[in-house]
This record gives C-alpha cells, structure tokens and sequence, in this order.
C-alpha cells in the first residue's frame, strides 16, 4: 500500500470539492433540513400553536422509552425522545454526500478523460479507491458533523433544561459516532462501487436510493413507536455495517475493471 | 528496451490489433503511423499495461507486463493519453504534484519546473487546467509524462493541436529525451513529423503492415521509373532502353524510363546507354514521399497481406 498515493489522491479529492460548491450543496441542504426541522417540530410549532408537547397523549406514550431516571419533566421527555429520533436524519447527511459526490467519482474522472493517465501510474486499484472514498467521505463528514455541532448549540439554547444533558449518553455518542460515519462509508462504498460499474452519474444516484430505504424505514419506525435500539443494538448495527463495508470495498476492487472503464465507456 | 511480441487484442468477435511484433530500443523514437481504428491506441494502452493482451506479449527489457509486474513495469513508463485529462479546477501546478506523489518523487519540484520552462509554460504554473488553451493542456500533459524521467515514453499524438513552434519545441524535447537513452513511440497522423522525428516508421492497420526507416518505407513504395537525363536529345536512346526491357519514353533531354526491378537493372540500363555513346549527366530513381508509400502501403493492406 503506497500510503503517499492515498494521501495525494485524497488531497486532490479535497481540493476538488473545495472549488466545486455545487457538489456538496445537496449535502449543505440535507444538513440544514436535519438542523432546521427538529427545532420548528419540537420548539417552533407547539410555540406557535400555544400547546404543549406533553398535551399529546400519543407522544408522551412513545416517549416513555427515554430513560425516566434522566429527571426530565414530561414535556422535557418528550423533547428529548423527539430530538433522539431527529438525530436519525444525521445518518441521511453522509449518504446523500455519497450519492452527490462518490457516484461522480469514478464516472467523473471517466469522463473528464483524467481516469486513464492516472491508471498509467503504478497506483493500485485498491489505493484508487480507497482514496476516493476517503475523499468523499471527510467532506460529508465535516458537514454532518457541523450540522451536529450546530444542533446540539440549538438544543442547548432552545429546549428544556436538562434535555441536552439527557441527551449526552451512551446511546446518543454510538450513534453519532459510529453508526454514523459506518453508514456514511458503506453508502460511500456502494456508490463507488456503481459508479465504476455504470458509465453516467445519473444511474449510480438511483442506485443510492437502496441505501437511502434502509435508513428511512429505521427513521419511521422509531417515530411511531414501534423501534427503539438501544445502545447495543446500534452498536451491533454499526458492527454490521462495517463488516458490510469490508465486504464492499473487497468486491469494489475486484469488480473495478479497468479494462471496460477505458474502452467501452464514452 | 519494450517489445510486443504477437499481441492480439479482440474486442468481442471484432479484432482491433493482430500478431503485432516490433520493439523499440533504448535510445529510438519510432512512429506509429495508421489510419483512425487502426489500433494505435490500443496497441499504445497494451504496451502501458492499461489492458490486457488477448494473445502475446509485452515485455521491457525481458521481463513480461503482467498483474503482478505492472506496477513496477508503469514507473518506467511516461504514457501520453489522447486526451490530456488534466483536472480542471487544479492549477497545473497541483495538477503535477499529485502525480510527483504518485510515483513517490522527492524533490523533484526542479525537474517539473526545468521541464515547464523548456515548453513555455512557467508563467501559467498556477492557472486552472479548465483556463488553459488546448496546445497548454497538451504541453502540461506531456509535462507530466516526463515528470518521473521515465526511460520509456508512449505518446498518443503528442503534437496534436500545438501550433508549429510548440510542436518544434516539443520535437526537440523528444530528441533530447532519445539522446539521453529513453526509448520513445509515438502514434501521429503527422506524416511529415514522423519522418522528421522517428528513427523507424511502424505502419498498424490491425496487422503491422511496415516497420522500416522512413527513407526504407518510402523506397518502398518507388514506382521503378527512372529519369536519365543525357547530354542532348534523349529520343535516340528510346530504343537503347527498350532493348534491355525497360519501357521508355524521350522528353528534350530527360529519358523517361520504367523499369520492373529498378535497384536490379538501372546497372544494366546505364550500360547500354553509355555503350550507346550516351553521356549521363545524371539518374535519378523517382521516389514517393512518405505519404504516398503510406497511403500505398494502406491501400495494399485493405486488400490484404503485405509482403
């Protein structure tokens, strides 16, 4: 593994996406709706209406999966379980990034005819890869993560005492900090891997939309009350999806075949 | 130096390159010469190790291209791709680096900027590729083919859209680049450039049709017709050829002769003249340009095998 072909690559990657604005706006936008719709949701709405969250008997009911240990007030346990599930929209961040930026990655050096110097090089297949993956992965994930930063200053601000508080748990880090960027680098992977298997951008952003299903089902489920994972349980997801990854990356790079991305591509 | 020894390339039932066998030495510029689907390209991509062979070899200096060689086998490699495929929001300068780092070179900012220079492109270093001109993106391009000093070169038209002073910069550079032992093929529709340039001319139309010096090649296509101009009329002298079976014709002083093996029996013809009592001033076999012995040597090829 050349670790200095990886890192110009990445480096390359980077500077690429910093001139292209364009390419990270649907991630900018999806990370904006993750931060702007829980507050109008949980704070703004019932503010405006002159209700409160607690007069909901259907959401204090679903919301008695949050730890009553926490101390928290009946509306603040409903704020908390509303945050909780919003967070779940973080995971939506690095996968639209995927679809915007890694279903290009392949395709777009094929078509912008720079694939073919750079496979003229003694990089591997595998160092290709795992640059562009990494190269889409770190931009997304600095976005995500300052739209993290961005709602956790919001919920500190805006909702009850004590709900932030609740919220910095095990459960909150696992997700955030694991399930997050694992599902961000499988959905990265698959759409690489389309990318180098499909000759337009197009196909391999309707291929995303398998990875996108998933993480809406898990989305929903929890919001009506029928889901609630756990800590352990995210974690043996997290730990699914890595392990799904390694196997993605593996067949990436035996189904990376050069030889039709140069001649039969245009 | 890189040799292709009976390499076949079929795309589905459709062959693009057949049986191709040539070299080229340490120290050689040879030239591809072929027209559009000739399988130049490809031919060019097999040699680089960017595909693979259906059938034959590839080897440099003995040791075959195959998946386990070719990484170490593309460092010896500058590979000119058709298009220049700069990344068009990096400047050239960053353009370059990343390949610098690509084949892992320290200190190599001198030579990239030693190789700018020689082709004019020192103050345009930190402009976007997507500003540059075309004959810029093909000069940065071949910049960046000779960045890791590679002792084998495989350029896809080098001098295609550059303006004539570029492409004699650019000429100049390739005959350094040989004089220092780097082994260089280059496929170009330039027929003129290519026997300025090459040392041997390589005529692909699937199968190798030529390979031969370009004075060889355009020998090859003479029409065996001879000028022998003599000292007054040449009309008395008609007969003279005719009898040593040349078909002649007179014109002033200019004997207009056509002979079918000319490098065999001009000795002959010039002979029977003298032993006329004609005095030659001169003989001059009329030889094609290299176009015309290519597009013979094409034409010849559509029909079938070329001797």
């Amino acid at each position: 593994m050349n670790g200095r072909a990886v890192a110009a690559l990445f480096r390359k990657e980077l500077l690429d996406v910093s001139r292209n604005k364009g390419a990270l706006f649907p991630v900018i936008l999806v990370t904006a709706i993750a931060v702007i719709v829980p507050f109008v949701v949980t704070i703004l709405i019932p503010a405006v209406i002159g209700e409160r969250l607690s007069d909901d008997s259907d959401l204090v009911g679903i919301s008695e999966v949050v730890d009553p240990a926490s101390g928290l007030t009946q509306d603040g346990r409903v704020q908390m379980f509303l945050f909780q599930q919003f967070l779940l929209l973080f995971l939506l961040t690095p996968t639209t990034g995927a679809m915007a930026t890694a279903a290009h990655a392949v395709i777009g050096e094929k078509q912008a005819r720079t694939l073919e110097p750079l496979l003229a090089t003694p990089i591997s297949t595998l160092e290709l890869l795992l640059a562009k993956v990494i190269g889409a992965l770190v931009p997304t994930l600095v976005i995500a993560m300052a739209g993290l930063a961005l709602y956790v200053a919001g919920i500190a601000l805006f909702a009850l005492p004590g709900v932030l508080a609740a919220m910095v748990n095990l459960r909150t880090t696992v997700l955030v900090f694991l399930l997050g960027p694992a599902s961000a680098l499988l959905s990265l992977q698959g759409a690489i891997l389309i990318s180098s298997r499909v000759n337009d951008t197009r196909t391999a952003q309707q291929f995303g939309v398998f990875i996108v299903i998933p993480i809406t089902a898990l989305l929903v489920a929890q919001f009506t009350g029928a889901l609630w994972l756990s800590a352990f349980a995210l974690t043996a997801i997290a730990a699914g999806v890595l392990l799904v990854w390694a196997i993605l990356a593996a067949v990436s790079v035996r189904l990376f075949d050069r030889e039709t991305i140069l001649t039969r591509w245009r | 130096m890189i040799a292709a020894t009976g390499l076949t390339r079929q795309f589905g039932t459709r062959v693009v390159v057949d049986h191709v066998t040539f070299s080229v030495e340490r120290g050689e510029i040879v030239a591809l010469l072929g027209p559009n689907g000739a399988g130049k390209t490809t031919t060019l991509r097999m040699l680089a190790g960017l595909i693979a062979a259906t059938s034959g070899t590839v080897t440099i200096d003995g040791v075959p291209m195959n998946a386990s060689t070719g990484s170490a086998l593309r460092r010896r490699i500058g590979f000119l791709t058709e298009a220049p495929g700069l990344w068009d929001r990096l400047t050239v300068r960053e353009n370059l680096s990343v390949y610098l780092e690509l084949y892992e070179l320290d200190r190599h900012e001198d030579r990239a900027a030693a190789l700018l220079e020689a082709l004019d492109l020192t103050p345009h270093v930190e402009v976007r590729a997507a500003e540059l001109s075309k004959g810029m993106r093909q000069k940065v391009a071949l910049v960046r083919a000779l960045l890791h000093d590679p002792d084998i070169l495989l350029l896809d038209e080098p001098t295609s859209g550059l303006d004539p002073g570029v492409t004699h910069g650019v000429r100049e550079l390739l005959g350094r680049r040989r004089a220092a032992g780097c082994a260089i093929l280059l496929s170009t529709h330039n027929l003129a450039e290519a026997e300025r340039i090459a040392d041997r001319v390589a005529v692909l139309q699937e199968r190798l049709l030529a390979l031969d010096a370009p004075a060889n090649i355009r020998r090859r296509g003479a029409t065996g017709r001879i000028d022998v101009r003599v000292d007054g009329a040449a009309a008395p002298y008609v007969d003279v050829a005719a009898a040593v079976g040349a078909k002649a014709t007179a014109d002033g002083a200019i004997l207009h002769v056509e002979l079918t093996d000319p490098e065999a029996r001009t000795p002959a013809l010039v002979e029977a003249l003298v032993a006329a009592g004609a005095r030659i001033i001169e003989v001059r076999q009329e030889v094609p340009g290299l176009e015309d012995a290519y597009l013979g040597l094409v034409a010849r090829g559509e029909r079938g095998p070329v001797a």
